[in-house]
């Protein structure tokens, strides 16, 4: 035991050392707060931009929905009058000439764009068109919500209804204050995006902290079998005793890491009163199953790491890892908005990723059954077992064979005979 | 006398490569013993096996009296062919840390990193980090992590491969020191020359099997062949052709001849008295290099990927 501590010391100490650990502990967080508002920075940059006056050319043939169409375009001016827009009414009797010549100047780029409108367009038995330059998603929308919502008020206008009065109507507010269960306090909306992020933010940290870490791992197992140190280590210690140690090492650096990311969770909650959303509860789990999912990982990034003598090597053997790996990171969305559907309760059970699966179901619903925690971890533990059975089985034999890497059928005959 | 390595009929499989097979020696406290063999021929292999890094298949392995190697892990110390050490520690934390796997611990450690330090003159080196050493400093350095805790069975793996000829000094003094206080040394080579100086025994083992063990004097003394050596002023290349010699090596004013057995040499001499004028003659028994490749021959073509081999 001493001597797998001995081990453990110097990976803990030669690992967290680094200038790349320093970085990791700063720059993660960092990476996730400029995720989480880097998407609203583009939204505004976007926002802000200023575009020439663009014109768009209506041929009203219903005769009812132009004026409407101007008021559209008339409040998003106000709106945003960096990006301005111009309606010109053009007529004609040849409905081919009178489209081919729009379509002419749409080429020309005299206007942006042209809208024709039929009487039909209105009862609702035909469409409206919309022709335009470019094939912007963002204005494009826009300007079909224009067509719509004048169409709808000259139906309105039709019946007699006063659509303004309407909108004003419409644009009453109404507040719907979000309760939180657990604490009983009322979250404003800023709040909300706070707590449907919050178990995003802590998978992202796990999955950071166990990844980035197994990596490092792979990385170091691969020198020291490149440098020979292997051979020498092993002549002190045992295998499983060298593998115990630098997972427990690693496992340190992990626990150092996540502790100082909840630690910054946790002022900035406080900081900013969102303590319901950094609940102790949640890093206790966290750290629940932080331990099993790493040692998991840990032990295929070690079992890989000695059968490999070089990093590219490792790589195309890690490839489907990291292919199941990402599943919680493709269905965070879906997991956090359905954490009870038979999808997430099943992915709750694939070994490698039940800690990413089950924090951002936890997080997003507190009330995720107790024996799903349970069971998942008992699970977890299974699987951990198992792995570094396999992979300590692996690793004798590895660490000290050069040559070229074994084939998965290889691996498995070295389970077998050592 | 003890014996510090004993091993009965040791066979070790990788699948379905058998890389050593039945094999047997022993190794008596305070002796030195040259493992010979070429590439590939299973010294690694057994090596890994004294060392429980890897354990036989079949057979009985005994070090320093116990069975169960790990137990007495903390009493070898190991030097691999290729070396390696950690590049970004210091010295000092090399030694320390390589100490304490070997089981030293507060003052003792400490005394025993300042002793090696200044034996092998590296005492101002000691907080610079291994990348900062030269080639020749590093490797005194490793090697000095296999004799840090004063192990009573040292295994040497090509310990002079590319040392100069003043550290191969320092070195073969160090493994004398440690055989005078009694200690075991098991080191593989292929420096012939090297293993007849430092050696007691050799054991030389191709394709996984022993050919010979022995004394070096034993092992030349059971090669009955004899060697003539001639030095002489004229052409001495008609002594190739003469029906008792089996090889020749000749150049202009030497040759060496390999006689075949019930040749006397004192034959060979008259005729070579008749072509040149001899200058020396001397008949010798053949050195570890000629029975080495006499017995590996030409015929040997190591070709493995199993574990536990190099490649």
């Amino acid at each position: 035991m001493n001597k797998v501590l001995t081990v453990a010391r110097r990976e803990f100490i030669a690992t967290v050392r680094t200038k790349a650990f320093l970085l990791t502990v700063v720059l993660m967080p960092a990476v996730i707060v400029a995720a989480i508002y880097g998407g609203q920075a583009v939204e505004r940059a976007a926002r802000e931009e200023t575009k020439a006056l663009r014109r768009i050319a209506v041929w009203d043939r219903a005769g009812q929905v132009y004026e409407q169409l101007q008021a559209q375009v008339a409040a998003h001016n106000r709106q945003r009058p960096n990006q301005p827009f111009e309606l010109e009414s053009v007529s004609g009797e040849d409905s081919a000439a009178v489209e081919a010549e729009l379509a002419r100047r749409v080429r020309l780029g005299d206007i942006y764009g042209y809208v024709i409108i039929t009487p039909q367009a209105v009862t609702g038995d035909s469409g409206a068109v919309l022709a335009r330059q470019d094939n912007q998603l963002e204005i494009g929308k826009r300007i079909e919500s224009w067509i719509r919502e004048a169409i709808i008020d000259a139906r309105l206008l039709r019946v007699g209804i006063d659509p303004q009065q309407i909108a004003a109507l419409r644009l009453q507010p109404v507040p719907v204050l979000a309760r939180d269960v657990t604490t009983g306090t009322t979250l404003g909306d800023d709040k909300q995006v706070a707590r449907f992020l919050t178990p995003f933010a802590f998978m992202f940290l796990m999955f950071m902290g166990t990844f980035g870490i197994a990596q490092g791992l792979l990385t170091t197992l691969i020198e020291e079998k490149g440098s020979r140190i292997a051979e020498v280590l092993l002549s002190a210690v045992s295998p499983t005793q060298l593998l115990a140690g630098k997972i427990i090492g690693m496992v340190g650096v992990g626990f150092v890491l996540l502790a100082a990311w909840g630690g910054v969770a946790l002022l900035v909650a406080q900081r900013y009163h969102l303590a319901e959303v950094v609940t102790g509860y949640r890093l206790t789990l966290a750290a629940l199953y932080f331990v099993p999912g790493f040692l998991l990982t840990a032990s295929l990034m070690a079992a890989i790491g000695s059968a490999c003598n070089e990093l590219r090597e490792a790589q195309s053997m890690v490839f489907p890892l990291s292919l199941i790996n990402a599943l919680p990171l493709i269905f965070w969305l879906y997991l956090a908005e359905h954490p009870d559907a038979p999808l997430s309760v099943a992915l709750s059970y694939v070994p490698p990723i039940i800690p990413f699966v089950m924090i951002l179901r936890v997080c997003a619903d507190p009330a995720t059954p107790w024996w799903q925690v349970v069971s998942t971890l008992a699970w977890l533990w299974v699987c951990v077992w198992a792995t570094m059975w396999a992979a300590g089985k692996v690793f004798r034999v590895g660490v000290l064979m050069y040559g070229k890497p074994p084939s998965p059928l290889e691996l498995l005959r070295w389970v077998r005979y050592s | 006398m003890t014996e510090a390595v004993l091993l009965e009929g040791v066979t070790k499989r990788f699948g379905r490569f058998t890389a050593v097979e039945d094999f047997s020696m022993r190794l008596p406290a305070g002796q030195v013993l040259g493992f010979l063999g070429p590439n590939g021929a299973g010294k690694t292999t057994t090596l890994r096996m004294v060392m429980s890094i890897i354990y036989p298949d079949a057979g009985r392995l005994s070090v320093l009296g116990h069975s169960k190697t790990l137990e007495v892990k903390d009493r070898i110390g190991y030097l691999p062919e290729e070396r390696g050490l950690y590049r970004k520690m210091t010295v000092q934390e090399t030694l320390e840390y390589f100490g304490r796997l070997k089981g030293l611990s507060g003052r003792r450690l400490q005394e025993r990193v300042a002793t090696v330090l200044e034996r092998i003159g590296l005492s101002q080196w000691r907080g610079k980090r291994v990348e900062a050493l030269s080639k020749g400093m590093s490797q005194k350095l490793q090697f000095v992590t296999a004799i840090l805790h004063e192990p009573e069975l040292l295994i040497l793996d090509e310990p002079f491969s590319g040392l100069d000829p003043l550290n191969v000094d320092l070195l073969e003094r160090l493994i004398a020191e440690r055989r005078q206080a009694g200690a075991a040394v098991i080191f593989s080579t292929h420096q012939l020359n090297q293993a007849e100086r430092l050696c007691d025994r050799i054991v030389l083992i191709n394709r996984g099997r022993k050919i010979i063990d022995g004394t070096v004097a034993e092992v030349r003394a059971g090669f009955s062949t004899r060697i003539v050596v001639l030095d002489a002023v004229g052409d001495l290349s008609a002594l190739a052709r003469h029906p008792g010699v089996v090889e020749a090596r000749v150049t202009a004013g030497h040759a060496r001849l390999e006689l075949a057995d019930g040749t006397d040499p004192q034959e060979v001499l008259r005729q070579a008295v008749q072509v040149a004028r001899v200058t020396r003659f001397e008949v010798q028994r053949p050195d570890l290099q000629e029975i080495f490749v006499r017995l590996v021959g030409r015929d040997h073509a190591p070709t493995d990927h199993s574990p536990g081999a190099r490649s």
